[in-house]
């Protein structure tokens, strides 16, 4: 059964159209300035639950806003996203169909690689390879540059990773589509794609960075938590969020 | 049509694209440069040049004046997922 | 109509659920680039065999952008049949915590409006591309941040039904002509724009007398209803 929306939830709706995607800290602050300018009840413990009436009215569109962490930090956000297939979401307009092509073959590589990244060179090669239409490699540029700009990538030093908005709104999609090759976080459960893995061949467990900086926070002699084997990489540091953290 | 431009003329002020130009230049932000020699190239406009954010400027104050929908954007059901590719695993 | 629910009864609740879904996404898709969505390509694509109950499709999707999205359902064209989606929310009194990204093409279009709008109602195509090299942007350039202006300007915001681009008959060469396209009638507020004229200008809005008397008007202000509770 849906529940009854307000403006403020409308409002909080529309500012998820327009970012695509928002941290914890910012969709707080968000939901008071929302309650606010409608003068509604605002509750700060209460921010899942004004999420959840505004699920429950999207649900029938096959729409959602949904909750997941950044594997570069940590931290939580909220992404809102589609999750149906149909002749009518497949018209979307915002990348050509050889476009659409080669974010998947990106997304192949990142998916397959040791460490959940792609080299631009790797992504430039597999330009060649496409069976719609070929890109140059300007072309492939400035794709990559959008599909940074759009959220739906990220880049450091050429290296290309999946988003958080990215790993959010495909979760079910790539663990459908590549169930022999994903990874899954031995802490949360969730995929993983830039992880550390324990170097016990007989376990092989994976942990998500921000998790292995959480799980051992504190403990005097890293181990695995599956084997018990000495957990020899390097621990990060567990990275609070800020009050303006950025994505 | 006519009878409007007439009344443009007869009451109120007229507007000048130009000084609008001009105001909204400002606006944007211009780095005017001290000796005028772009000013021909311009076709009389003021010299100088544009920041990089020059337009966003004049996007980010107009909002107000929009009613526009903001969109939907989705990469997930954007094109048809296919079966798993071919296993890629050297054992 | 009798037709209307003769249809409906041949159908299951979740096959009508199923159907407004898509309507309302094809709206949404069809708004990522602003095209004005048309009865025709909704039926052809969208609606199909379910062409008999189209009427109490749109209702129900028009009353989901109202109630879920915060948005109104508009036909612009009642001769094409062509439909838009507009914001029902006012902008709030506080900046909002969360910038949106901004579309610097959309401080393009304003100006033209303005520029359309202030010169009462419609103007010859030199003043507006002449206006735009005053701005540094020229028509006969490709442009860093908008590429083509000419394609953008005549083309895109045409079709996006913000602008009229008409061509001025017997002229030698040709000549074109710019007005407000019927989206920009629904959605833009003539009002706002004298008040950053105003502002712009150091200049009381109400100097403009004619545009004022224009922006105060009914048909001038436009306002899409307020918001529902
Ligand atoms: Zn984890
Ligand atoms: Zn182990």
């Amino acid at each position: 059964m849906s529940r009854q929306m307000g403006d403020s939830h409308r409002r909080f709706l529309q500012t998820m159209m327009a970012n695509g995607i928002v941290d914890e800290q910012g969709a707080r602050t968000l939901y008071q300035y929302c309650c606010e300018t409608h003068n509604t009840q605002h509750a700060p413990d209460k921010l899942d639950d004004f999420i959840d009436a505004i699920n429950s009215n999207l649900q029938p569109m096959f729409m959602q806003i949904r909750k997941g962490m950044s594997e570069d930090n940590g931290h939580q956000f909220y992404a809102l996203v589609n999750m149906t297939e149909t002749v009518v979401t497949r018209m979307s307009s915002d990348y050509a169909d050889n476009e659409l092509e080669l974010f998947r073959k990106t997304m192949d590589l990142i998916v397959v690689s040791e460490n959940g990244t792609a080299s631009s060179t790797d992504v430039l090669n597999s330009a060649d390879t496409l069976t719609t239409k070929k890109l140059k490699k300007s072309e492939t540029e400035h794709l990559l540059n959008r599909l940074v700009h759009d959220k739906w990538l990220c880049e450091n030093r050429g290296e290309y990773t999946l988003s958080t908005r990215c790993i959010i709104e495909m979760e079910p999609y790539i663990r459908a589509m590549y169930q022999e090759q994903i990874k899954v976080c031995h802490i949360c459960h969730n995929i993983a794609f830039q992880c550390q893995i324990c170097e016990n061949s007989t376990c092989g467990i994976k942990i998500h960075n921000p998790c292995v900086a959480r799980y051992f926070k504190g403990r005097a002699e890293p181990r695995c938590p599956a084997c018990e084997d000495f957990w020899p990489h390097e621990i990060p540091e567990v990275r609070r969020p800020q009050s303006q953290s950025r994505r | 049509g006519k009878e409007k431009a007439s009344q443009l003329f007869s009451e109120g002020t007229a507007f000048d694209p130009t000084a609008f130009a001009e105001h909204l230049l400002s606006f944007m932000g211009l780095n005017r440069l001290e000796d005028g020699e772009d000013e021909q190239q311009n076709g009389g406009a003021a010299g100088g040049y544009l920041p990089q954010d020059a337009w966003h400027r004049v996007a980010r104050r107009a909002e107000c004046c929009f009613r526009s929908a903001p969109a939907f954007h989705y990469m997930m059901g954007s094109f048809h997922a296919e079966p798993p590719p071919p296993k890629q695993k050297i054992e | 109509t009798s037709q209307v629910q003769r249809g409906m009864q041949k159908l299951t609740p979740a096959q009508v659920d199923q159907k407004t879904a898509e309507v309302v996404q094809y709206f949404l898709v069809k708004d990522q680039k602003k095209i004005p969505v048309r009865r025709a390509d909704l039926v052809k694509h969208v609606v199909k065999e379910y062409r008999t109950i189209y009427p109490e499709i749109m209702k129900r999707a028009s009353r989901t952008f109202d109630q879920v999205f915060g948005l109104k359902m508009i036909e612009i064209d009642a001769k094409n049949h062509m439909y838009i989606l507009i914001n029902k929310l006012e902008p709030g009194d506080g900046a909002s915590p969360i910038k949106s990204p901004t579309n610097p093409k959309m401080g393009l279009l304003f100006v033209i409006l303005s520029v359309i709008f202030m010169k009462g109602g419609v103007v010859r195509e030199n003043l507006i591309w002449n206006t735009l090299k005053k701005l540094r942007v020229d028509p006969g350039e490709k442009h860093e941040e908008f590429g083509d202006i000419k394609k953008v300007v005549a083309d895109e915001f045409v079709r996006q039904r913000y602008l009229e681009y008409v061509r001025i008959p017997h002229t030698e060469p040709v000549e074109h002509e710019f007005r407000w396209g019927q989206r920009a009638d629904v959605e833009i507020s003539k009002t706002k724009i004298l008040e950053f004229m105003g502002q712009l200008h150091e200049q009381d809005p109400q100097s403009w007398s004619q545009q004022y008397r224009e922006a105060h008007s009914v048909s001038g202000s436009t306002q899409p209803g307020s918001s529902s509770r």
